[in-house]
C-alpha cells in the first residue's frame, strides 16, 4: 500500500518536474524614458522644445505586450500571457522579468505597444489589464495603448495642459504598433523610449488632446515606432 | 486501509458532484434560441457570484454620493428600464441624453448601448459609473469603497476565494447577475411551445408583425442587433448622431441599435430618446412619420400602411411579448434579505 502511495506521489509531483525541467535564466527588459539626450523625469523637470518653448510631463503610461525573441526572422521564444503596464511614475513597473531557457539564441526583440484586438473584446481581466488601472476608456470599450500628459506654454488650454490618449483596436483606427529591435544577447536589455520623437511633428499649439480612437491617433501611434530603441 | 481510502474517494466524488449540481443549470438557453454570445468559460456562473452581482446592482455605493444604483434607471417591473422617463435621470438630478434600455437576454448581445459603444457585457458598467450625468463616480473609487466594507470583503471572499476586491471581480460579478436576466416566458413563447393559442386578433397582429417589423425585430430575441436609422426627426437640441459617434463613419449617421420588443408593454417611453409615450405613437411614426435621409433603413423605404383595426391587432400581438414571470421573479428583485452596511 505504502509503495502505491509513494508511486502516486512520484507520478503527480516529481515526474512532471523531471520531464519539463529545463535550465532557465532570468532576463530583464528595462524601459528607460528619455527626452532627447536627457533622462525623462515626470512632474518637476522642464524640457526644451524647438524654438525655446518648454514642456513638462506628468503622466507616461503604456502597455508592452506579446514579447518575443527572434533569431533570423524566426520566433525562438515568446512570453505567455504577455501584458505589461509601464508607468513612468513607478520605476519598478518599467523593468520586466522574463524567464527564458539558457540555450536560446536571438538576434532581435519584438513586442507590441498596446493591446491586441482579441484581448480588447474579451471582457474584464485582472492584473495589469484590470480596467481600473486608468488605461481603459469607460464610455467606449477599448484599452488606451499609450498615454502621455503634461504642460507646455504652447498649449492655449486650461493650465496649458495636453493629453494624448492613444488607442483603438477596430479598423480603421487600429493603433496597435509592433516594434522589432535588433539586440545583442544579454541578461539585461535596456530600451530607450524617447518621447521627443513621439512629439516632434506635433504642433502643440494646434493639437493638444486626443481622447478617442481617430485618424489622428493612428498617425500618432505610428510615431511611437521611432521612439523605441535599444540603449547600447 | 484500502476500505478507508475507498470510502474517502466515494465521499470526495459525491461532494464534488453535489457542488457541481448547485452551480449547474444557472443559465439555460431557451429552446430554439440561437447560441449566446457571452463566453461563460471566462466567467463561470456560481450562485455566490450571482448573488454578489445582484447586491452590487442594487447598491448606490456605485455612485459618487451613494445615491444612484444600477436599479435607479433599470427597475425590474419595467423589464429593467427607467419607466416614464424619456431621458434617464442620474446623480444630482442631472438628465442624460438617452432613454435607458431594457436589460434582458444580455447573454445574446453582441454590443451594448444605443450606439454600440461597449463591446462586452463585463465592460458595460464602466460607462454609467463614470458618466458625470449618471453615477458621476470613478471605478477606482468604487473599488476603494467596497474594500472598506466588511460585508463586501466577506462576500467577495465567498465568491472568489480572495478578499482582495479587484476591478475584474467587481465587473464580472455584475455580469453574472445580468446574465441571469433571461426573459423567455411570455404568452408568445407559450404559443411557440404549443402550450397555448393566440386569439384571432393576436394571430392577425403576428401576421402583420412578420410582414412589416420582423426583418429588424427578428424572433426570437425580437432584435437583429443591427444599427438602423428608423426615420426619426432629428432632435436639434440633443444632436445625437448615434452610431456615427463611435465609427466616425457618415454612413452610420443617426443609426441606433435595434431594441428588443420583449416586454414592450412595460418599457415605455420608446425610442433612443424616449420621444414616444405609447405604442400608438410608435405605430403612427412608422406609418406616417418617417423622415427620409441618406442613411434611412432600407426596410423603411417602402411606406408601411396599417388600418386602424390592424394597428389594434398589432398592439394586441406586441402585448403577448410580456413576460410576467420575469417582471415579478423574486430572484431578480431588491435583495432585501441581505441588509448592507
Amino acid at each position: 500500500m505504502k509503495s502505491l502511495l509513494s508511486f502516486l506521489f512520484f507520478i503527480l509531483f516529481i515526474y512532471p518536474n523531471l520531464i519539463f525541467a529545463q535550465s532557465v535564466k532570468l532576463n530583464k527588459l528595462i524601459f528607460e524614458p528619455v527626452f532627447g539626450y536627457s533622462e525623462l523625469n515626470l512632474n518637476d523637470s522642464f524640457y526644451r522644445l524647438k524654438n525655446d518653448d518648454s514642456i513638462q510631463f506628468q503622466t507616461l503610461k503604456f502597455y508592452i505586450s506579446k514579447i518575443e525573441f527572434i533569431n533570423n526572422e524566426e520566433t525562438v521564444w515568446k512570453e505567455n500571457k504577455s501584458f505589461h503596464l509601464m508607468d513612468g511614475n513607478d520605476k519598478k513597473s518599467l523593468s520586466i522579468q522574463l524567464t527564458i531557457p539558457t540555450n536560446i539564441i536571438y538576434t532581435s526583440l519584438k513586442f507590441n505597444i498596446g493591446i491586441d484586438s482579441i484581448t480588447n473584446i474579451s471582457g474584464a481581466m485582472g492584473g495589469d489589464l484590470d480596467p481600473t488601472k486608468g488605461m481603459y476608456w469607460t464610455w467606449q470599450s477599448g484599452y488606451i495603448n499609450f498615454k502621455i500628459e503634461g504642460k507646455s506654454n504652447l498649449c492655449k488650454t486650461r493650465n496649458n495642459e495636453f493629453q494624448f490618449h492613444i488607442g483603438g483596436y477596430q479598423y480603421p483606427f487600429n493603433c496597435l504598433q509592433i516594434v522589432k529591435l535588433n539586440c545583442k544577447q544579454s541578461d539585461q536589455i535596456k530600451i530607450n523610449i524617447d518621447v521627443s520623437k513621439f512629439l516632434d511633428k506635433v504642433d502643440l499649439s494646434k493639437q493638444n488632446h486626443i481622447m478617442s480612437p481617430s485618424n489622428e491617433s493612428v498617425l500618432l501611434s505610428n510615431k511611437l515606432l521611432n521612439a523605441f530603441s535599444i540603449n547600447k | 486501509m484500502k476500505k478507508i481510502i475507498f470510502l474517502f474517494f466515494i465521499i470526495f466524488v459525491t461532494a464534488l458532484t453535489s457542488m457541481k449540481s448547485l452551480d449547474d443549470n444557472l443559465f439555460k438557453t431557451p429552446k430554439d434560441w440561437p447560441k449566446h454570445e457571452y463566453d461563460f468559460s471566462r466567467n463561470k456562473l456560481t450562485l455566490k457570484k450571482i448573488e454578489l452581482g445582484r447586491l452590487l446592482f442594487y447598491d448606490p455605493i456605485l455612485s459618487r454620493n451613494n445615491s444612484i444604483s444600477c436599479a435607479t434607471c433599470h427597475s425590474q417591473y419595467s423589464s429593467f428600464t427607467h419607466v416614464d422617463h424619456a431621458l434617464s435621470h442620474g446623480i444630482d438630478d442631472r438628465i442624460g441624453s438617452r432613454n435607458s434600455p431594457a436589460l434582458i437576454n444580455l447573454a445574446w448581445h453582441k454590443t451594448f448601448m444605443w450606439d454600440g459603444a461597449i463591446n462586452h457585457l463585463d465592460m458595460q458598467a464602466l460607462a454609467p459609473i463614470n458618466h458625470p450625468d449618471e453615477m458621476g463616480e470613478k471605478t477606482e473609487n468604487v473599488i476603494k469603497k467596497l474594500q472598506l466594507s466588511k460585508v463586501y470583503k466577506h462576500l467577495f471572499y465567498e465568491a472568489y476565494g480572495d478578499s482582495s476586491i479587484t476591478g475584474e471581480y467587481f465587473l464580472k460579478a455584475i455580469s453574472q447577475f445580468e446574465l441571469t436576466l433571461v426573459s423567455a416566458n411570455s404568452k408568445y413563447d407559450s404559443v411557440m411551445r404549443k402550450e397555448t393559442n393566440f386569439t384571432n386578433q393576436e394571430i392577425n397582429g403576428y401576421k402583420l408583425f412578420k410582414q412589416n417589423c420582423a426583418s429588424c425585430h427578428t424572433e426570437p430575441l425580437f432584435t437583429n442587433q443591427e444599427f438602423e436609422n428608423n426615420g426619426l426627426k432629428a432632435d436639434t437640441i440633443l444632436k445625437d448622431f448615434g452610431r456615427m459617434r463611435i465609427t466616425n463613419n457618415p454612413n452610420d449617421s443617426i443609426k441606433f441599435n435595434v431594441p428588443t420588443l420583449r416586454n414592450i408593454e412595460f418599457t415605455y417611453p420608446y425610442m433612443h430618446d424616449g420621444r414616444f409615450k405609447n405604442l400608438s405613437e410608435v405605430l403612427k411614426h412608422y406609418t406616417s412619420g418617417i423622415q427620409n435621409s441618406k442613411t434611412l433603413s432600407k426596410q423603411l423605404l417602402k411606406p408601411i400602411v396599417f388600418s386602424s383595426n390592424e394597428k389594434v391587432d398589432l398592439i394586441a400581438f406586441l402585448i403577448t411579448l410580456t413576460d410576467r414571470a420575469f417582471l415579478f421573479n423574486p430572484k431578480y428583485s431588491y435583495p432585501k434579505n441581505n441588509l448592507l452596511r
